[in-house]
């Protein structure tokens, strides 16, 4: 696979992430915990880690949560995002990598959800100075838990499919 | 066909693109864990002191702060009465909680609401415009009204 075939590619999967999650963030989520998202836009970073590997699927994150804030416009949001960004894209690399004969797709996906929120509360609580906002980490944990389940199966599938269809692209 | 398929399969798994398609064994522990932590986590936030900060008894009569109480040892056992012009209440202050004991109003139902004690919980005399409701100080600081993520 030739370098500007790459670049393009990811540049694709980047726009694929951020068109997401900007759709998702006109869904409105109708539970009690404030800041839950679906997290579809995860669908093509895991993706991505699976078949680019782990510095593809690092940067596509990071630059799909550099260019939501630059699309919305907000910044404050931004450290948020990037952290749980990072910190699911790393955890779900490791887990991916190291433990693939255990977890499969689904159990990666809940992994990067649980860190993502993880990652996102310590963000907060660093920044609003209130340690108490980790009493939202069961509520987010349990809300993950369905997001990541659905995310990794679609993972599941997206994957095989690229497989199938897009072989010649990605050896 | 087949072999086709195979070696495509084959050069796939050079680059390192495995995993499994179905749900094993250990995803379905991961997922029991997680709740199961993350339920216990909700009862230690829901009665540990993680919530208790400075509680205080807000009064309100007729939608106007009326009086603040603050709970404490010398409070216990305490009786108030509230003479205003929609009615007549007695509180009782507990430890850490406080009931309606007396009204005037015609079905009671303040009295027979009993004890609350966590902050956010209330009791309304609707006939007599009286409110009693439990504040905390750590709660209105955790009031922020949107964070975008």
């Amino acid at each position: 696979m030739n370098k500007i075939k790459k670049i393009v590619f990811l540049s694709l999967l980047v726009s694929l992430g951020l068109a997401l999650n900007i759709i998702e963030s006109t869904i409105p989520v109708p539970f009690v915990a404030p800041g839950a998202k679906l997290g579809l836009s995860n669908i093509v970073v895991l993706t991505t880690l699976v078949v680019f590997g782990f510095k593809a699927g690092f940067t596509v994150a990071v630059l799909k949560s550099l260019s939501f804030a630059m699309a919305t416009g907000s910044f404050s949001g931004l450290f948020y995002s990037l952290s749980g960004a990072i910190l699911s894209s790393i955890v779900m690399y490791i887990v991916y990598k190291h433990f693939n004969n255990y977890f499969s797709l689904i159990g990666v996906s809940i992994f990067g959800a649980m860190s993502h929120n993880f990652a996102q509360i310590a963000v907060a609580s660093i920044i609003m100075e209130n340690i108490k906002i980790f009493s939202y980490l069961p509520v987010m944990s349990l809300v993950s838990l369905f997001t990541g389940y659905f995310v990794g199966l679609s993972s599941i599938f997206i994957s095989k499919n690229f497989e199938k269809n897009f072989f010649k692209i990605i050896t | 066909m087949s072999i086709f398929k195979y070696m495509i399969k084959k050069l796939i798994d050079k680059e390192g693109m495995y995993f499994m398609t179905k749900m094993t064994k250990w995803d379905k522990f991961l997922i029991i864990f997680i709740i199961i932590s993350s339920l216990i986590g909700l009862y230690f936030v829901k009665y540990s002191a993680f919530n208790e900060g400075q509680k205080y008894i807000v009064v309100e009569v007729n939608g106007e702060e009326y009086k603040k109480i603050s709970f404490g040892p010398n409070m216990v056992g305490k009786i108030i009465e509230f003479n205003t012009d929609f009615g007549h209440n007695v509180i009782e202050i507990g430890e850490e909680r406080v009931r309606v004991i007396e009204a005037d109003c015609p079905d009671k139902l303040d009295v027979k609401q009993g004890w609350i004690s966590s902050p956010g919980e209330i009791i309304v005399c609707l006939p007599n415009r009286f409110v009693v409701q439990i504040i905390s100080v750590n709660e209105t600081e955790k009031d922020y009204d949107y964070i975008s993520y």
